[in-house]
């Protein structure tokens, strides 16, 4: 249940960031979409606005936030369950509420602020998603959105960094049916983050050759998985020479995104951009390098012979 | 020097995607992003045209473009179970060639989402 940034800049007068830094990681979205904008139906801007941050410590966006949680680390869930209780009004214990360090007050006005906001929306970050719990805080924040809307219009969003990343997803969903964590390997798409996420898979070695194109895991990621990297052909098109690069056996320069090769990008709420380059590039874009490398694929015989679900034949 | 004005320019540093930067080029850098934050104008102001990283690079020595192509699709076709990862600093059209890769290469898929 979620909802474009253009719908939150018009409608919503209630926002909560949830294990994010938006102030730092994310800096015009109070002043473009959020926050300050004026429009029709909040004609007062900020003042028309409330806005709730939740996060394990302080940061710089909390000079923005109208409220304050600060929630212990790693009860992110236990404090949307118990939020899922009280919308109900179902008795929550004191043992309980201690867990996520926050009042039985400041709980009871946040969830009297969510019924009475007439749009609500929650962004929530990586400190709710990457932290403990995982892809299960955020299934819990979204199931918390849908049942608030029994009372208002409440909707949830991710905060999305790393520039096209949410491209990434549009493009494997479309193409595949899921948005990352994908098996090829018997033909026909499988989806089981886990197993075949990467760093699942570069830690426990199970590749024997890796296409990076657009990352640099070779800085961001733990020793064992670099390990593996160096370990076995590693492929990677980067605008610079990488830690990866410098781990791998085969690197090519492309033209950075946007800034001299042109094409899509998605914004975080699922809005594709066009990409306007002001510069020339001496390098070729990752379009055309990662086609000419399938082409090159493609002459060579197909080692699983007749494919009738291949993608090509339903878009070409 | 007169600078290249490009209007409506978007900056893809963060998951925002703002597309109403103002970027002033000349042919080998961008001199000003206005209306991009300070992740942005770094981001812009940091890339130039030069050529300051050979073509490709094949186990550490300098290589020209087809040979890396070539040894590229050699390591990818050869092996049993190849990954394809990252994608995000990188246009859709480039993600869509990606998976379209690793379709026929039978191998992983993935992107920053799983970290």
């Amino acid at each position: 249940m979620t909802c474009t940034l253009g719908e939150v800049k018009n409608r919503a007068d209630f926002i909560v960031y949830w294990g994010g830094n938006p102030a730092e990681c994310h800096p015009r979205h109070f002043t473009k979409y959020t926050l300050m904008q004026k429009s029709r139906f909040l004609p007062r801007g900020r003042k028309d606005r409330t806005m709730v941050l939740v996060d394990i410590r302080e940061t710089k966006s909390v000079k923005a936030a109208d409220v304050f949680l600060q929630v212990r680390p790693g009860k992110d869930f236990e404090l949307i369950t118990i939020l899922r209780a009280m919308i109900k009004d179902q008795p929550i214990s004191d043992a309980q509420l201690a867990e996520t360090g926050l009042t039985r007050e400041q709980l009871q006005d946040f969830v009297t602020r969510m019924k009475a906001a007439k749009f609500g929306v929650f962004f929530f970050g990586m400190g709710l998603s990457m932290t403990r719990g995982k892809h299960m805080n955020s299934a819990a924040l979204l199931t918390l959105a849908a049942e608030l809307n029994a009372f208002t219009k409440f909707v949830a969003m991710p905060m999305r960094g790393h520039g096209n990343v949410t491209g990434a997803d549009v493009i494997m969903r479309w193409q595949t049916g899921y948005p990352f964590g994908i098996s090829f390997n018997r033909g026909y798409p499988r989806y089981n983050p886990g197993e075949f996420s990467t760093v699942d898979v570069l830690v426990r070695g199970d590749t024997d050759c890796n296409f990076i194109i657009g990352a640099d895991p070779g800085a961001t990621m733990p020793k064992p998985a670099i390990e593996h990297l160096a370990s076995v052909p590693t492929i990677v098109l980067d605008p610079h020479v990488t830690h990866t690069s410098k781990l791998a056996r085969v690197h090519i320069t492309t033209a950075p995104a946007g800034i001299s090769a042109p094409g899509t990008a998605y914004r975080m709420d699922e809005i594709p951009m066009p990409l306007r380059p002001a510069l020339e590039s001496p390098y070729p874009s990752d379009e055309e390098v990662v086609r000419r490398i399938k082409e090159t694929i493609l002459k060579k015989p197909d080692w699983m012979g007749e494919r009738p679900q291949m993608l090509t034949s339903q878009v070409g | 020097m007169d600078l290249k004005v490009i209007d409506n320019a978007t900056c893809t540093f963060c998951g925002c995607v703002c597309d109403d930067i103002q970027l002033h080029a000349d042919e080998n850098r961008i001199h000003q992003a206005k209306k991009a934050c300070v992740l942005g104008k770094a981001w812009f102001l940091n890339h130039t045209a030069e050529r300051k990283y050979p073509d490709a690079l094949i186990d550490g020595h300098e290589a020209t473009l087809d040979e890396a192509i070539e040894a590229a699709a050699d390591h990818l076709y050869k092996a049993d179970m190849p990954l394809v990862y990252g994608m995000s600093n990188t246009t859709c059209e480039a993600q869509r060639e990606c998976v379209e890769m690793a379709d026929h290469l039978g191998g992983l898929l993935d992107s920053h989402t799983s970290l």
